[in-house]
């Protein structure tokens, strides 16, 4: 079922005076963020600029500072990264980080946490139950390796795989565990114009599901083209907020960002 | 007050020593992260080259050897030479052609090579203490200090020699090329190597650096106590791996200053502590447990030093002959017998009928032994081979079940109470599940520490856990007997039916083996499993997999510590008797071993490597080499491993991978 972006309304995904320091340095200073549900919100900027690190912060791998996360409207401020996945937020690495001794369809399946229902008693003495949901979970790992395209490779292992499947199967294994926000730091990097029209048709599908998507990304030309609404961070700060249009014609954008990035696009 | 001034010089000459060790294992680790374990080793091969080159003649593989007799000052620097040499072989042979490997295999390579060093000190200059000449360096008067604390010359040089050596590395690192490269090589080996460091030159010459400054101390120590052993390396070099960690392992300031601030500690500690003597060492690892809980990186340390420890544990390259023929093994089980279930009911039936076999008592037993260290690899393997902790300390689950039976039926049913064993069978069935739990429980109270610390800190603070425990077995005589152990532990026994003969205990053993086959193929085959394989894999994706990570690692080390536990009960009902040489540091390293060899993350693994093991033993028995230097096996063994890691880090049944789904 397709869901129309939503641009009104409470987002899933907001931060509010988010800022991170290292020692005497500030990565992220003060930045308000609000990704609704259905969308694609790009998050631009260059390098250095605090992409990273605020994606680390909004899932509490690196401590806040300041300010406040929230996440279907709970705080979700200073939370382990474990607590947070379990109460819906879910990411991909910018340098992928799959689990390289498990088969792909074991890779994904390590997403069925959020959803856990049996113990471990009833996996060490009631087998029935147990296994039951574990059938419940291959099937929805099936149906997801089938959604991003990597049908039938089940049993092989996700270090063996070439680089655009592993991007794949970290997409993958995140949306196992069905998340109302995902994170994409830098899913398209190091990718050929092919597969990445590939990926951004999926991340659209992704999308007309209902899921609230940050997406970081370099690729100028896809953001354009992929994004509901863009947000620019430089130095840390949010410079530019609003939609793709608004930005890319925003002078201040141009200057810290776009303009030196577009020359290499056409130059 | 004398006898507190006397305490001080005694601890500032054992400091001196330690902080040397320290420096030599501190300055290896800052620039390739590699603890050394063979230090402990090169210390040990110090000393006893400087004592053979200062005797007339030294019997030598059993063999009477003329000597040239030298003075200590021509000794010393043969013997630092032949070391420095060591140290640079092992360098290229063992360790180089795994810089780039994951982080376990060169840490098992550095355990490998240290039994390897120790086995062949063993052999040559035999299992006794070696002598230092008499007056070896002239006066032995001891000279008065501030009117009653005595110190020897010696002692007085040992602490010079220490601290000229320290000051003159200071000034290596800190004011030469070399150092600069050195300190370049440290921080970023690839960045060195692009802009002209010759790498491999500076390690090399690091580890010389580093064998030199372990001889020399071994020799420090040897002139000091006067004597030279094979395990005399093995305490010395945990102390300055402690040492290390405390200053903050990389920093050189911080290994001398962790030396000398342990070696106080301990000769304080031993002097004013009530029994403190005899808990001298667990001291030095008590320190070393709160310190890594409350600041791993050490007094002077840098805190990113915990953070080396993403990535599979050994890796591994697929193919060869023996993967080939495994592969072919595996396809004709496959088609012989499709269903999982049926191939395990037939293996347990495989098992329980060798017990039939009409092969005698003494083989038995030996199928007993060899089955008991599978099910204690297989404990081992839920920690490292699964959920990649690596745990050095986990024998102590072991003796935890062995010595909680034994205490329970011995010391407190038959002489306390004057209760029948047999009369009461039954409790060593119960006891195997209250074993277990009791071992489980304190996983988790041992594990709980160690959540913080990753890679080689890990491994550190479980090793003074089990140290810790080892040294408590050993000392606390009221309730463990002490060395003496306990002897007259009864034979399991059903129904009043004894099971005393080898072929019934062998039966119950298999029994045992399928019960703890059952509980961890059923947690390794469901979410559980791919928790733990996820937290090894990649420690921050499994996170972010919404996986509660210290929670899964605590279970690792319950469910562990649990089998450890039960196999500790069954083998102190099997053998009758127990004590802390049951349960050492070489055994866990044994058992590690074993993984490694079968293959880590495996069921069969552990399994395969204790049987090729304990057959291996057997079988050598009757060679003349082995018959003439027992310790020759352990060498062996050492070898293989070195071999192993070089070759096929995944061990011999890394096809047998199960699957970490639940299985219908």
């Amino acid at each position: 079922m397709m869901q129309k972006p939503q641009t009104s309304g409470e987002p899933v995904l907001s931060c509010h005076g988010l800022t991170v320091r290292f020692g005497g340095l500030v990565a992220v200073r003060g930045v308000d963020l609000g990704v609704h549900g259905a969308t694609i919100h790009s998050l631009i900027g260059p390098n250095g600029a605090g992409k990273s690190t605020l994606i680390n912060c909004l899932m509490g791998f690196v401590k806040a500072s300041g300010g406040e996360v929230l996440l279907a409207g709970r705080p979700v401020t200073g939370m382990a990264a474990y607590k947070v996945a379990e109460m819906g937020m879910a990411r991909t690495f910018q340098n992928i980080r799959l689990f390289g001794g498990m088969t792909v369809l074991e890779n994904i399946l390590v997403g069925s946490h959020r959803n856990l229902e049996t113990s471990i008693m009833d996996l060490l003495f009631r087998r029935g139950r147990a296994a039951a949901e574990e059938a419940r979970f291959i099937e929805r790992a099936r149906e997801l390796l089938s959604f991003v395209g990597l049908s039938g490779k089940d049993d092989q292992l996700a270090g063996s795989l070439p680089y655009g499947h592993q991007r794949r199967l970290e997409i993958a294994r995140a949306l196992m565990l069905a998340p109302s926000a995902l994170l994409l730091d830098e899913p398209m990097a190091g990718m050929n114009v092919v597969e990445k029209a590939e990926l951004a048709g999926l991340i659209s599908q992704i999308r007309a599901n209902g899921t609230a998507i940050l997406l970081v990304e370099h690729d100028v030309e896809i953001v354009r083209s992929l994004s509901d609404r863009i947000t620019v961070l430089h130095h840390g700060e949010r410079i530019a907020d609003g939609l793709p249009d608004e930005i890319f014609a925003d002078a201040r954008v141009q200057n810290a960002y776009l303009g030196r990035e577009m020359m290499h696009v056409e130059g | 007050m004398i006898f507190f001034g006397q305490l001080l010089a005694n601890g500032l000459m054992l400091g001196a020593i330690y902080a040397l060790a320290a420096v030599a294992y501190t300055l290896v680790y800052g620039v390739v992260r590699l603890i050394n374990f063979a230090f402990g080793e090169l210390f040990m091969f110090g000393a006893f080259l400087t004592i053979t080159l200062m005797l007339p003649s030294a019997r030598l593989f059993g063999f009477n050897v003329p000597m040239p007799a030298l003075s200590v000052f021509l000794a010393a620097p043969i013997a630092i030479g032949c070391v420095i040499l060591m140290g640079v072989v092992i360098e290229q042979i063992a360790y180089r052609p795994l810089r780039a490997a994951p982080r376990l295999a060169p840490l098992i390579t550095a355990i490998a090579v240290s039994v390897l060093l120790q086995s062949l000190a063993q052999t040559i200059w035999g299992p006794e203490e070696l002598g230092l000449p008499e007056s070896a360096v002239g006066a032995d008067t001891p000279i008065v200090l501030f009117g009653g604390v005595y110190v020897s010359l010696v002692e007085l040089i040992v602490v010079v020699i220490a601290v000229v050596t320290m000051i003159g590395l200071t000034l290596l690192v800190y004011r030469t090329r070399f150092g600069r490269a050195m300190r370049a090589t440290a921080s970023d080996t690839d960045a060195s190597y692009i802009v002209g460091i010759p790498v491999n030159r500076v390690i090399a010459l690091t580890f010389a650096i580093g064998s030199g400054l372990a001889a020399l101390a071994g020799i420090l120590y040897c002139l000091a106590y006067g004597f030279a052993h094979p395990t005399m390396g093995f305490l010395p070099g945990l102390k300055a791996l402690i040492a290390a960690v405390l200053g903050g392992i990389g920093s050189i300031p911080g290994a001398a200053l962790g030396g000398v601030l342990l070696a106080l500690v301990e000769t304080f500690g031993a002097g004013y502590l009530p029994s403190g003597s005899a808990y001298k060492d667990a001291i030095g690892f008590a320190i070393l447990v709160l310190l890594l809980f409350f600041r791993p990186q050490g007094i002077l340390g840098r805190p990113e030093l915990n953070e080396t420890s993403d990535g599979s544990l050994l890796g591994g390259r697929q193919g060869g002959k023996v993967t080939a023929l495994v592969d072919r093994l595996a396809a004709i089980a496959d088609r012989v017998l499709p269903s999982p279930a049926y191939r395990n009911a037939a293996l347990l039936a495989a098992a329980a009928a060798v017990m039939f076999l009409p092969i005698s008592d003494y083989w038995l037993r030996v199928v007993i032994v060899a089955l008991v260290y599978g099910m204690l690899a297989t404990g081992l393997n839920i920690v490292v081979g699964f959920a990649g902790l690596l745990d050095l300390g986990y024998v102590a689950f072991w003796s935890v079940g062995a010595y909680f039976s034994s205490i329970l039926f011995v010391l407190v049913l038959k002489n306390t109470y004057g209760i029948d064993p047999a009369t009461v069978w039954w409790l060593f069935y119960v006891n195997l599940v209250a074993g277990g739990l009791l071992a489980g429980l304190f996983g988790a109270f041992v594990g709980y520490p160690t959540l913080r610390l990753r890679g080689d800190y890990l491994a550190i603070m479980t090793l003074g856990f089990g140290e810790m425990i080892r040294i408590v077995t050993t000392n606390w005589v009221g309730l463990t007997r002490g060395p003496m152990g306990i002897r007259g532990i009864p034979n399991p026994s059903l129904f009043g039916f004894s099971l005393d003969r080898p072929r019934s205990l062998g039966l119950l053993a298999v029994a045992l083996c399928a019960l703890i086959l059952v509980i961890a193929s059923r947690l390794v085959k469901s979410y559980v499993g791919r928790a733990w394989v996820a937290i090894r894999d990649n420690e921050t994706a499994a996170e972010a997999m919404a996986i509660d990570t210290r929670r899964y690692k605590l279970l690792a080390y319950s469910i562990g510590g649990m089998i450890g536990g039960m196999t500790g009960v069954f083998f102190a009902h099997f053998q009758q008797y127990i004590s802390p040489f049951n349960f050492t540091l070489f055994d866990n390293i044994l058992l590690l071993m074993l993984i490694v060899l079968g293959g880590l993350g495996t069921f069969v693994g552990p399994f395969v490597g204790a049987f090729i093991w304990i057959t291996f033993l057997q079988v050598a028995q009757e060679w003349p080499i082995v018959q003439a230097f027992p310790e020759s096996r352990y060498a062996m063994l050492g070898l293989i491993l070195i071999a192993l890691m070089l070759y096929r880090p995944q061990g011999i049944a890394a096809r047998a991978r199960p699957a970490l789904i639940m299985s219908r």
